[in-house]
């Protein structure tokens, strides 16, 4: 039998004509037998169709047997499928409810697992198994992670048995571009097997390749990301061969990266890689004091990268540290380590230092809790809603049963019922989270504004699974099982009698689903209150500096092509052109800006007379500043004075420190005058003035020791200039720029905009948990309102007939509302106690991401509980109130 | 499907049905209507074949393989499907056979012991 016969056969209604034909042929055949009997038309052809029985059911079981039996099954899931959609549909307004309800719990915990994956499951997008990837990092004494040096990573990567392929890369901002379109970039500088490692492939020509890293110098090429491709060559399918300008360097295009490559920098879009062996011609010199043309690639004490890799299949992690270890150890004895005392240690992915999933995942993990809180609600809605219908659909079932169903069907259909509603709210769930995603994606794009930030939030399998999965999961737990527990009836009570439950069960049900949503509610309020308060303390701290009426513009000059000597001549005209404009009060240059978020330029420091520990940690976070520094800033100096123009080359070596280095080392800032310290292996310098503490890198960030170098001593090419002056920062701003355009038309202005916009960066952290926080919050409130509401507003109508007999009997309406305002709030008042000593516990675990504000903070519970109890007198009293204003007896009649 | 409850009728065995349908087709062709009224004459209306019975029953047997269906015209000049046994059928009604002697030899041993030799009485 060939299969499509087989097909044929199968195919239901292939012979439905024939079976037609064939019953219509019997009953011809049987009449007229019974007319040559001697029966008249009429009489023959009744007795005919009374003879043959149901001809349908004939039919149906004609066609039974030529159907196979899965498309049997498939044909009665469909018409339960079909009957459960048109069931749910009938109802539209509890379909409605739950889908929503159920689509936002969904939403928001899909939109954590998305950036769960975004950070750790899947971190980097265009790379296979990115959440496996691990990384090695050296530690010192005090627990700071040190990148390894070049000449250390080839010398890991030669000798490690525990990784399948050790690459290394390091992320750099770079220059691209010469002249007024030039802008400033992501690039990675990277190991020739970098693309190898993470198994990426070419779109366009060749990625880089170990024949990339032989020599230094010798390999000026680069490999472009898909986006940079389109953006600047219109997509050319000819680009290899081409060239560009980085960092004033010529670097020849040897290809396209994949598009759905955007390097391996969580957050960071890089968009160029280059070969490290180029990094020096490129100008990186990673802290290394070797100014030779191969210095970092030479030097043990330049900290490059952190060497990351796949490890061999079956070796853990603690393995492969203890292997590296092993390594490391062999190399400290040939070469003894200047630095602090070091090991290493290898981490997952997502926990390497420094890096974006260090900084979010913490935060992300308090969302993740907040969003299953917000689950939780909405299961407990959705809950209280099915017991509220099963009550209507009691005589429904009870028919079924009645008319013979099988109680494995009724199950059945209940399962198909509430997998209907699962599966639309995952649906709806999933566009809400990826609508929310795309606009938090979007608002964190704006804020990083010009550069260029990319986070893998692609909605894939993984995240659809997910909701699928919450969503079944939810809807079983709590659709079903309530479903089912309603469904239980006994027949001859619910078809004899009426179908209201006053069973004390179920009443005591809907009394923990109040009480849970209450509690619960309170304690995401608690949270989302801390959260606000955090960042309103975050936005209202003082950083140490007055970032208003500053401006900030970053030039590189090295990437123009300035030497030292132009450089410095240049910079010396741009503050006097600067100074010399309109409202300006001063203006001064700085490496780096303060709240930077990154640990910008941490140099060794030596401390004269002062003899560390063996295991002294004394690298500390410095920056090179121009005279007017700390007036321009307002950055008070508790003790000396500030650099002046005569701190130049041909004078002393001088430094100023902040407060907490004086204190540490010196006792007091005063103290601290006049005393010596070293960067590096520079020279003594002598401290000539105490500055007060800044934030340097983050708001939240704890007292760290700081050191300014002065800008005439230590020549840097990529500074930024501040100004200050009166008017609208932004006329300043564009001041600034003209006087750099001035003085060389073709420079790029990396960029330039108010210092509060530079600053703000460090705030969008606090400022996007606190938002989804916030939204998290108002989600589970508005659920638990809607849910309280709903489930007490049922009980009052369930009541309609106690509240007619009572009114009948003389009681007031006032008495009626005072009685359902007393139930509404024991429920309430217990569902706070619980949702207080709940929070009083969990905000405990937000401590470290609260920023001056205690985790028991009086406000942010105070509020919480007034929102809560508020919305439990409203959702007892207007239904109370409702029903006492009814017709006593139209309620009476009504039951 | 609602059994007459006729005292005198007897209720068809599970699975002689099939058996029935191929023997009454031994002697050839013939349409739905006819192997019913077949099967109740030669019982002597002791067997009555419920046409919802009946037809599933004709169309398993064709899927089977056993009988082979094809239209034709009656006595009465009225067209009708006449089924026919196929070799296949006739192989399958050989072995129905068998088993059914087998099965009344084995209930009539049980029914009425001809000689109990073991009985010690």
């Amino acid at each position: 039998m060939g299969i499509l016969s087989w097909f044929e056969r199968s195919r239901p209604d292939a012979d439905e004509d024939d079976v037609r034909e064939e019953i219509r042929s019997h009953l011809a055949i049987a009449i007229e037998e019974r007319m040559a009997d001697g029966a008249d038309p009429q009489t023959a052809r009744y007795a005919a169709l009374r003879e043959f029985g149901n001809v349908t059911l004939t039919t149906e079981a004609i066609r039974g047997v030529w159907t196979p039996r899965w498309l049997e099954a498939v044909r009665e899931y469909a018409g339960d499928l079909r009957y459960a959609v048109r069931a749910l549909a009938k109802e539209a307004a509890f379909s409605t409810t739950v889908v929503g309800v159920l689509a936002l719990g969904i939403g928001l915990n899909a939109a954590v697992f998305t950036m769960l994956k975004g950070l750790a499951l899947a971190p980097l997008a265009g790379v296979a198994r990115s959440g496996e990837l691990a990384v090695i990092s050296s530690e010192t004494s005090t627990g700071r992670q040190v990148r390894v040096s070049y000449p250390d990573y080839r010398y890991l990567r030669d000798h490690d048995r525990a990784f399948s392929g050790l690459f290394g890369s390091a992320v750099a901002t770079l220059g691209l571009g010469r002249g007024r379109s030039a802008r400033q970039i992501w690039g990675e500088l990277v190991t020739g097997n970098y693309f190898q490692v993470l198994d990426v492939h070419a779109q366009i020509g060749r990625t880089l390749l170990p024949s990339d890293e032989v020599a230094p110098g010798r390999h000026p090429v680069i490999v472009l990301s898909d986006g940079l491709w389109r953006r600047d060559f219109e997509a050319d399918p000819d680009v290899v061969g081409k060239t560009v300008l980085v960092n004033n360097h010529v670097l020849t295009v040897v290809g396209v990266a994949d598009p759905t490559f955007h390097g391996t920098v969580v957050s960071y879009d890089v968009e160029v890689f280059i070969p490290v062996m180029t990094a020096p011609r490129l100008g990186f010199t990673f802290g290394s004091q070797q100014a030779t043309p191969s210095g970092i690639l030479a030097d043990h004490r330049a900290a490059v990268f952190f060497p990351q890799g796949y490890l061999r299949p079956g070796t853990t992690l603690a393995h492969a540290a203890a292997q590296a270890d092993g390594l490391w150890a062999a190399l400290a004895r040939d070469r003894p380590l200047t630095d602090a005392a070091q090991h290493l240690r290898v981490v997952p992915f997502w926990q390497a230092p420094g890096s974006g999933p260090t900084y979010a995942l913490p935060a992300v993990s308090v969302l993740g809790a907040m969003g299953l809180f917000v689950l939780m609600i909405a299961c407990a809605n959705i809950a209280g809603l099915v017991l509220v219908r099963g009550v209507s659909r009691r005589g429904e079932i009870a028919v079924r049963l009645a008319l013979g169903a099988a109680p494995t069907r009724i199950v059945r259909l209940l399962v198909i019922e509430n997998l209907v509603l699962a599966v639309a709210a995952a649906v709806l769930g999933l566009l809400l989270a990826r609508y929310g995603i795309v606009v938090l994606v979007g608002y964190a794009e704006r804020l990083a504004a010009p550069q260029r930030i990319f986070f893998n939030t692609e909605i894939d399998g993984l995240i659809m699974g997910f909701a699928l999965l919450v969503g079944c999961g939810s809807a079983l737990l709590f659709g079903f099982v309530p479903a089912l527990h309603s469904s239980r009836v006994a027949l001859v009570s619910v078809i004899t009698d009426d179908a209201s439950p006053r069973t004390a069960s179920r009443r005591r049900l809907r009394s923990i689903l109040v009480v849970a949503q209450v509690a619960v509610s309170l304690l995401l309020l608690v949270g989302a209150g801390l959260a606000a308060r955090s960042v309103e303390a975050a936005r209202r701290s003082d950083p140490g500096f007055d970032a208003s009426q500053v401006t900030a513009v970053a030039l590189n000059l090295r990437q123009s092509g300035y030497d030292r000597w132009q450089g410095r001549t240049f910079y010396r005209d741009l503050l006097e052109a600067a100074r010399a404009g309109p409202d300006i009060e001063s203006a001064t240059l700085a490496a780096h800006v303060p709240l930077s978020l990154h640990e910008t330029r941490p140099e060794r420091i030596a401390i004269e007379r002062y003899e560390p520990d063996r295991d002294e940690d004394l690298v500390f976070m410095s920056n090179i500043v121009a005279p007017d520094y700390f007036r321009t800033l307002r950055i008070s100096l508790t003790a000396g004075r500030e650099f002046e123009e005569a701190d130049d080359e041909s004078a002393a070596p001088v430094a100023i420190v902040n407060n907490t280095l004086a204190q540490r080392f010196w006792g007091a800032a005063a103290d601290a005058i006049g005393k010596r310290l070293r960067v590096g292996d520079g020279d003594w310098r002598t401290v000539i003035g105490v500055a007060s503490d800044v934030k340097y890198a983050r708001i939240d960030e704890a007292p760290r020791p700081y050191v300014y170098l002065p800008f005439l001593q230590s020549y840097r090419g990529s500074m930024v200039l501040h100004t200050r002056g009166r008017g609208a920062v932004d006329r300043l701003v564009e001041q600034a720029r003209a006087s750099v355009a001035a003085l060389d038309a073709d420079l790029p202005i990396l960029s330039a905009k108010p210092l509060a916009d530079e600053t703000r960066g460090a705030l969008i952290f606090f400022d996007l948990i606190a938002t989804m926080l916030s939204v998290f919050g108002a989600a589970g409130m508005g659920l638990a309102a809607v849910g309280i509401y709903g489930l007490v507003s049922y009980t009052v109508a369930q009541s309609a007939h106690e509240i007619g007999i009572r009114m009948v009997l003389g009681a007031s309406g006032v008495s009626i509302v005072r009685e359902f305002l007393a139930r509404g709030l024991r429920l309430g008042a217990a569902g706070a106690a619980l949702g207080l000593v709940a929070a009083l516990g969990a905000s405990r675990l937000l401590g470290s991401f609260l920023f001056g504000v205690s985790p028991t903070d009086g406000t942010s519970f105070f509020r919480a509980l007034a929102i809560v109890v508020g919305g439990v007198i409203i959702a007892a009293i207007v239904p109370a109130w409702r029903a006492s204003r009814t017709n006593p007896l139209s309620a009476l009649r009504h039951q | 499907m609602a059994k007459t409850s006729d005292d005198a009728r007897l209720e068809l065995l599970q699975g002689t049905l099939d058996m029935l349908i191929l023997r009454t087709l031994q002697w050839g062709p013939q349409h739905g209507h006819g192997i019913g009224q077949s099967i109740r004459t030669q019982s002597e209306d002791l067997l009555r074949v419920e046409t919802g019975s009946l037809y599933p029953a004709l169309h398993r047997l064709v899927k089977r393989g056993w009988l082979k269906a094809e239209w034709g015209v009656s006595r009465a000049n009225q067209r009708a499907r006449f089924y026919r046994l196929t070799p296949e059928g006739k192989k399958q009604l050989l072995r129905e056979e068998s088993r059914w002697t087998q099965l009344v030899r084995a209930i009539g041993r049980v029914m009425k012991p001809a000689a109990p030799p073991e009985t010690e009485e």
